[in-house]
């Protein structure tokens, strides 16, 4: 269930070759950070409103319709809602994988760093000529 | 314990700048007293690719969040923003962006000049050596020439600003306002023992490379070559006295939580703005039965924390805003000192800051509904993620007396210690400068071609700079300690720390901080001998 959540509100982009939620093996830095309880509340809180508005579990539901519920569910329970999908955004935009598809730049372990080019400190030039704007304070 | 010529409480930026300055006499036995533990550098966050999640955790800027027995703590829900620090060997520039500009000459002269505050016991000038030396000992870089302070001697390379800088300083050029590369406690080049920044960007986190100065990395390495003995784990709580209103030394809880005294000649406290003036009302006695130096009570008053406002703004392009140390790229001095046509005294600066993480960007995003879940989150994500700038304006904080550190009772620390209660309320020239602020960051994002999507002032979670709490003055019924850091009526206690500013002018504080540390010292070694005869 925890992939299929992912799935549905982190989905693959292709274009932006980036990796669905559920394919890079966060599952278990979500269960840990949320805790079992409060993921246990929420599916159940996803398979109710998905029975209420399309009659079906969410497990079975289309990816739009799936998402439509993940909105029902922070109007129904915004607190609850927004601890999982927090947890979720955490897991996968601290992921290595992730990190190195958007690209982030140089991604941790120490000692690989990121290169900025050279500054053109010319734009300063106006700056300089306007002269001097501390004030003078005559002890 | 035997007895020590000095005891320090304190290892952060002002107890160490101590540590080392009067080490340098290699004949005195010298001890620093220091709450928290020594943070492992191989192990800072930014080792690891989730490093963000550690700054909800153990790097976080808030006691309640670090779940660390070094802290106390502390009640600031008075206080629209919340207070920030780090207890621990370095003390909070372990966690600092290093962001290192002066104090102005004005800084020191707000009363003459504005008719607000009150002025400095001294002028810049007196502190312009000091400086100096501070600079040489963190390693600073920047660029000098800046038209908004007296010349620099010597600095090492600008950090660089990379494309979001020229960005935004060709804007700042367009409305012929001020900027200047950042001052950076930043090695650009080796100095020190420290090689160069790499610009891995979390700063904020440890420094995982030891370009940034934080001072475990600047002063502590020298000062403990030259004798100094540092004592982690052990939480001062009360300053003895003896029959002739002489400070005897320091009582504290060591790592294994027993009661134990160190006896001295001197003692300086470098506890920052919350935790100095926590113990000196801590330490009442019978001739003191209101804390020490608290005769008037001044102790905790005049508390300024810099409020901040906020304002970022969205690009077309990418301007690998992420990328290059966050807190640190260029700032604006253009509204810093008075005019006559603003509706506030004294000013702000603009502090460019680069853009947030990824995590942070994600997280954000959606929290403000601008980047959905679904199949439109990564493309929306993209048009944020290193196209933001983000611009803090540090207003000056004037002093009030009502704004205030007092004991709490109520919540105690690892030790039975009272923790500390902050009350604290924005001034209306506060709020005009932040107003102020923001309307002109607006301007300059947009002049640059950003669009903005939020400005808001005050910050909460950005009570770093803590000062005021044990002003200095030359008049013992307004001040706590005089133009020495020396307490008034106690000649053998000196305060170092952010506590002794008697304004907070508007960059952030730790230059000025280690420079007065430095001052006070130098003249401390000159009076020492002198000193320790007569107590």
């Amino acid at each position: 269930m925890i992939g299929l959540f992912l799935d549905t509100i982190l989905p693959a982009d292709p274009e932006l070759n980036m990796p669905s939620g559920a394919s890079i093996g966060i599952e278990a830095f979500v269960r840990d950070a949320a805790t079992q309880t409060s993921i246990d509340e929420y599916f159940i809180l996803l398979d109710q409103l998905a029975q209420e508005k399309f009659e079906r579990p969410f497990k079975d539901l289309s990816a739009e319709n799936r998402l439509q519920i993940v909105e029902l569910s922070k109007r129904k329970n915004n607190r609850l809602a927004n601890t999982i999908i927090l947890h979720c955004l955490k897991a996968y935009y601290t992921n290595e994988t992730i990190l190195k598809n958007l690209p982030a730049g140089a991604v941790p372990p120490f000692p690989t760093g990121n290169i900025l080019e050279e500054d053109d400190w010319s734009l300063l030039e106006p700056v300089y000529e306007r002269g001097r704007i501390y004030r003078s304070v005559s002890s | 314990m035997d007895p020590v010529d000095v005891v320090i409480v304190g290892s952060g930026a002002s107890g160490a700048a101590a540590a080392w300055s009067l080490s340098r006499d290699s004949y005195l036995k010298i001890v620093c007293l220091e709450q928290g533990g020594v943070s492992d550098a191989s192990k800072y966050p930014a080792h690891y690719p989730n490093w963000e999640l550690s700054r909800n955790g153990e790097a976080s800027s808030k006691p309640s969040e670090r779940n660390n027995p070094a802290d106390y703590p502390i009640d600031d829900r008075n206080s629209p923003i919340s207070i920030a620090n780090f207890n621990g060997f370095g003390g909070s520039t372990i966690l600092y962006s290093g962001h290192f500009p002066r104090f102005h000459p004005s800084d020191f002269k707000v009363r003459s000049l504005d008719g607000v505050g009150d002025d400095w016991p001294f002028d810049y000038e007196d502190v312009e050596l000091f400086f100096n030396e501070n600079e040489q000992m963190m390693g600073i870089a920047g660029l000098v020439g800046d038209p908004a302070y007296p010349e620099y001697k010597k600095l090492l390379p600008p950090v660089p600003m990379g494309p979001m800088g020229e960005k935004i300083g060709a804007a700042f050029n367009a409305l012929g306002w001020h900027w200047w590369p950042s001052y950076s406690a930043i090695n650009t080049r080796s100095h020190g023992d420290r090689g160069p920044c790499i610009n891995l960007g979390p700063c904020n986190t440890g420094c995982a490379q030891g370009a940034k100065g934080s001072v475990d990395v600047t002063y502590w390495p020298v000062a403990l070559r030259q004798g100094v003995e540092v004592r982690t784990n052990c939480a001062a709580y009360k300053i003895a006295m003896d029959n002739e209103n002489n400070a005897k030394g320091v009582h504290y809880f060591d790592e294994k939580g027993v009661r134990q005294f160190q006896e001295a000649s001197v003692v300086i406290l470098a506890c920052s703005g919350i935790g100095t003036p926590r113990l000196l009302l801590n330490s009442k006695s019978s001739a003191f039965p209101d804390g020490l130096l608290n005769e008037h009570g001044n102790v905790g008053r005049n508390l300024m924390v810099h409020p901040l406002g906020y304002t970022e703004a969205v690009f077309d392009e990418d301007l690998k805003s992420s990328i290059g140390p966050h807190g640190c790229c260029i700032l604006s001095q253009q509204f810093y000192e008075t005019k006559a046509d603003r509706e506030f005294q004294r000013g702000y600066t603009m502090q460019v800051l680069r853009g947030a993480p990824p995590m942070e960007t994600a997280v954000s995003g959606y929290m403000m509904r601008r980047i959905p879940l679904g199949p439109d989150h990564h493309k929306s994500f993209s048009k944020y993620f290193n196209k933001s700038i983000g611009i803090a304006v540090i207003a000056e904080d004037l002093p009030d007396p009502e704004n205030r550190v007092e004991l709490d009772p109520e919540n105690c620390d690892a030790h039975g210690s009272p923790g500390a209660k902050v009350t604290y309320t924005l001034g209306d020239n506060t709020k005009k400068i932040l107003s102020h602020g923001t309307s002109k960051s607006k301007e300059v994002l947009e002049q640059a071609g950003g669009q903005v999507t939020s400005s808001f002032a005050p910050v909460r979670d950005t009570g770093w700079h803590l000062m005021g709490t044990a002003r200095m003055g030359h008049d013992p019924k307004t001040s706590v300690v005089n133009a020495f850091g020396q307490g008034h009526g106690v000649r053998n206690l000196f305060v170092v720390d952010s506590s002794i500013f008697v304004t907070s002018g508007a960059v952030n504080p730790v230059a000025t901080a280690q420079a007065l540390t430095l001052k006070i010292c130098d003249n401390l070694r000159n009076n020492l001998s002198e000193l320790m005869r007569s107590t």
